[in-house]
């Protein structure tokens, strides 16, 4: 299924994956499937993730959300609108597996569709693998930038451990030696559109076709190309055609796997027609409607419609991130830990993975100190080769980001206990504001309204967040003021909202429907809480808190009778129990005041709040009054009918 | 300054809210408010009627002002000297005062209404019509503290001549308030001053004619 169904946060955004950032929002949008609306699917806003394209349904969110992940996306296009009709973004999907073992005739577009990244202009002279021949050949390849020969980069290259010492092979054709830069670019683009593979130091000699047909939903599709000997022919497609290689546009025949000129892998498929159909599928907005009953599994492309504007904007970031190709990170081989060391001369060894044997396994202190060494000797390699050069740099950077945590937890270690554990608690904060909403996210007409509403989500988010707690800790009612400084803190000091967005943004929980509440007090405090606690339920702890306080005996004799008055409470007592800051407690002592369920004593030990016996009008008669009436009542009943 | 005819055996007993020390502050909000300032004026009104006084003191009530605690602590112990307030005493000045302070002055809570709190009571019982400032229009220290305001005052001596068929006698104001024919009567004992106030009510209404001048004056019914 192209579009599937899509979990929303509290705060009705898309719950993200792991790693996933969000590039891109815009309102005001619509679908479509193939030539025809989804009729549920028309009014919405779009997120682009790296990841995803997620549209969410402005009005039934939960149930009309749907995602599209950037992995199953073939090709993308850009359709800039013409008179009623909106500028368009098409989505072409990846063909089903059965059409990957068709053809690979009159691919004139898209070299590299097959293996999930679009052609891009960007890309164009990239890196393209090389003929994956069943031998021990790199699958990658670096083109020279002297003589624009491709070579292959050598398959004991590995650029998670490529420094300046690595030996690099000059350029077969010209004999001028590459930079590292180069070849690790080339490497690390093949080896993020590489499939999830074992954990391999080694660039894995899989060829990428083996892995590619298992890669997708339908498993009992046999690995066809992965031998690398045989295709079979499209017997729908024309046989005449050939089969342009991406590289140099030599038409190779069909039946060929790399290009009898450069050598470039020939792989494709049948994204002719799916392409003939994304051309002719430009019709005006008011288009006709989708049949519900057709299903979604249709390998249909899919249209956002951008009626509000935003879509250059979104196309150039789509762009970016079908280069990127983040979703690819996740399966990455995870980095060889300790079983690299740097030999006499400097250059990086690696000692075979998996194996104890070769390593010295000390005991005691002198072991200790050995383990110590192994692990300053590794950061020690993993650091320089990061900051060599800024793609190095890029490459390990999941590696250096833990590194450098790492050091911050043992800096803090040696301060106080409670300074590192605020350092924590913000450091885990920021880590997970990874989504955070910026005023370059959104584009198009309205955005500032669109940026304000999306700070609003991100703010309910961060609220709601149970694993921060935030609400939760401040005992379910925030300071503005507090949030605000905390949430920027959060931020990590990049992208800070200014208080008046700040409120702007805070002011649209309530339209949106969030789970959140700007309250204002009298006093013109403005505090934060969750929508579900009114009023009503504050007051209804306060007073069951005064009622126990009816029940058990106050600390010191008191002079009137607590059995019936209770005790007076300060904003103190009442900041200690309910975990409120104290100007909270202070609002919400007020506030049940002014409904007239507590009243006041001024004295010597400041300001008090009792319940309410002045008033009787007051709530705090009117239920003991039920209570009484209601064995009364039985009583009579029971009268009436002769039982007494 | 009041005086009382009868003697009281038995001690004012004090209504729930005096033991509750919010009854002290002045609420803020205002419907509580509304209620504190009723219970208040009920329970001077009772207090009053209970020890039949009808001029109160707000100086003697409530001492040196309650400006500061300090002041508040050397009058309380200067208070001390009585204090088992109510007594069987026969009702004097110098009781009334003791017994007024305690009015306002919990002494076993240590809360006490302020001098302002205090005249925001009286006011709240003058636009009832149960209080008015002796004398002057407002401010001032003596306070009538009507339990029975003059008219119904002036019912009650009317009611009397009428029972005791006194209609068309000529008599004292002393007579009236101290003398042995209305020994029984509620207003037995009553304030002079207040004796007037209801005369003249009934003068008024053409019941009685009030002639004479300062302290031997005399009233006729008709």
């Amino acid at each position: 299924m192209f579009l599937k169904h899509l979990d929303l946060t509290t705060a009705l955004r898309p719950a993200y994956l792991p790693d996933e950032a969000l590039l891109f929002v815009q309102d005001n949008v619509g679908l479509y499937e193939g030539k025809y609306k989804l009729p549920n699917q028309q009014n919405g806003q779009v997120y682009l993730t790296s990841h995803r394209i997620c549209y969410v349904d402005k009005e039934e969110p939960r149930k009309h959300s749907v995602a599209l992940d950037l992995r199953d996306v073939d090709r993308y296009e850009f359709y800039a609108g013409f008179l009623k009709s909106s500028p368009k973004v098409t989505l072409v999907p990846k063909p089903l597996k059965k059409s990957s073992l068709y053809t690979r005739a009159s691919a004139i577009s898209s070299p590299n569709s097959a293996r999930g990244h679009a052609s891009s202009p960007g890309y164009a002279d990239g890196p393209y693998r090389s003929s994956p021949e069943p031998a021990l050949v790199a699958n990658a390849t670096w083109v020279c930038t002297i003589c624009s020969f491709s070579n292959a980069v050598p398959s004991n290259f590995d650029p998670t451990t490529a420094n300046l010492h690595t030996p690099l092979p000059p350029c077969l054709a010209c004999g001028i030696k590459p930079t590292l830069a180069h070849v690790l670019k080339a490497a690390i683009s093949n080896a993020t559109s590489r499939p999830p593979a074992p954990a391999s130091p080694v660039p894995s000699t899989n060829s990428i076709r083996s892995s590619f047909p298992t890669e997708g939903s339908h498993a009992p599709t046999p690995p066809l190309i992965s031998s690398g000997t045989a295709s079979i022919p499209d017997p729908s497609s024309d046989s005449t055609s050939r089969f342009q290689c991406p590289r140099c546009t030599f038409l190779n025949h069909p039946s060929l796997l790399s290009c009898e000129i450069c050598g470039a892998s020939l792989l494709s498929q049948n994204s002719a027609q799916l392409r003939g159909q994304g051309g002719s599928i430009r019709t005006e907005s008011p288009g006709p409607v989708r049949n519900q009953s057709r299903g979604l599994d249709t390998a249909e492309s899919i249209k956002v419609s951008f009626r509000g504007g935003g879509e250059k904007i979104f196309y150039e970031r789509l762009k970016g991130s079908m280069i990127q190709r983040k979703w690819l990170l996740q399966g990455a081989p995870p980095v060889p830990k300790s079983a690299r060391t740097i030999d006499e001369n400097g250059a990086v060894v690696r000692s075979p993975l998996g194996e104890g044997t070769g390593r010295k396994k000390g005991v005691g202190i002198a072991g200790l100190e050995q383990r110590g060494l192994d692990i300053r000797k590794n950061n020690e390699v993993m650091i320089g080769s990061a900051f060599e050069d800024l793609d190095a740099l890029m490459a390990s950077a999941k590696e250096i980001v833990a590194l450098a945590e790492r050091f911050a937890r043992q800096g803090n270690g040696g301060s106080g206990a409670a300074a590192s554990e605020a350092n924590t608690v913000l450091a885990e904060s920021a880590s997970q504001l990874g989504l955070v909403t910026t005023k370059d996210i959104v584009g198009g007409s309205s955005s500032e309204r669109l940026y304000l509403s999306e700070l609003a989500r991100n703010l309910a988010e961060f609220l709601t967040d149970d694993a921060r707690g935030v609400l939760r800790k401040a005992g379910g009612v925030i300071n503005f003021v507090d949030l605000w400084a905390m949430f920027n803190r959060a931020r990590g000091g990049v992208e800070l909202v200014s208080p008046n967005d700040f409120e702007k943004a805070a002011r649209m929980w309530e339209p949106l429907k969030l789970p959140v509440r700007l309250r204002t007090f009298k006093s013109g405090v403005m505090v934060v809480q969750s929508s579900d606690r009114t009023d009503e339920t504050t007051i209804k702890s306060i007073r069951s808190w005064l009622a126990d306080l009816r029940e058990f005996p106050p600390d010191k004799e008191v002079p009137w009778n607590w059995h019936r008055f209770g005790r007076g409470v300060t904003a103190r007592d009442a900041a200690e129990r309910f975990g409120w800051s104290i100007g909270v407690a202070e609002e919400e002592l007020e506030m049940a005041e002014e409904r007239g369920i507590l009243c006041r004593e001024e004295g010597i030990e400041g300001l008090k709040f009792w319940e309410n016996f002045l008033d009787p009008g007051a709530a705090t008669r009117k239920p003991r009054r039920k209570v009484l009436a209601e064995p009364e009542r039985i009583l009579k009943a029971l009268e009436e009918t002769g039982f007494l | 300054m009041a005086t009382t005819a009868t003697t009281t055996t038995t001690p004012f007993e004090f209504p729930w809210e005096y033991s509750f020390p919010p009854f002290f502050t002045r609420q803020t909000n205002l419907t509580t408010h509304h209620a504190q300032l009723t219970k208040w004026s009920d329970l001077i009104l009772a207090y009053c009627r209970h020890y039949r006084i009808f001029k109160l003191s707000l100086s003697a009530a409530i001492p040196s002002s309650t400006t500061t605690t300090t002041t508040t602590t050397t009058t309380t112990t200067a208070g001390a000297t009585t204090s088992s307030p109510p007594g069987g005493t026969t009702a004097t000045s110098g009781v009334g005062q003791a017994q007024t302070e305690e009015l306002f002055h919990n002494r076993r809570l240590n809360r006490r209404l302020s001098l302002a709190d205090a005249r925001e009571v009286i006011d709240a019982m003058r636009r009832n019509g149960r209080a008015e400032y002796v004398g002057g229009k407002d401010g001032g220290d003596l306070v009538w503290v009507y339990w029975r305001t003059p008219e119904e005052w002036a019912a009650l001596v009317e009611k009397w001549v009428d029972d005791t068929g006194q209609k068309g006698v000529v008599m004292t104001l002393y007579e009236l308030t101290e003398g042995d024919g209305t020994k029984g009567t509620d207003f037995h004992g009553l304030d002079v001053e207040l004796l007037l106030k209801a005369l003249h009510v009934l003068a008024k209404r053409g019941k009685a004619q009030v002639f004479g001048q300062d302290d031997s004056q005399g009233v006729k019914f008709f």
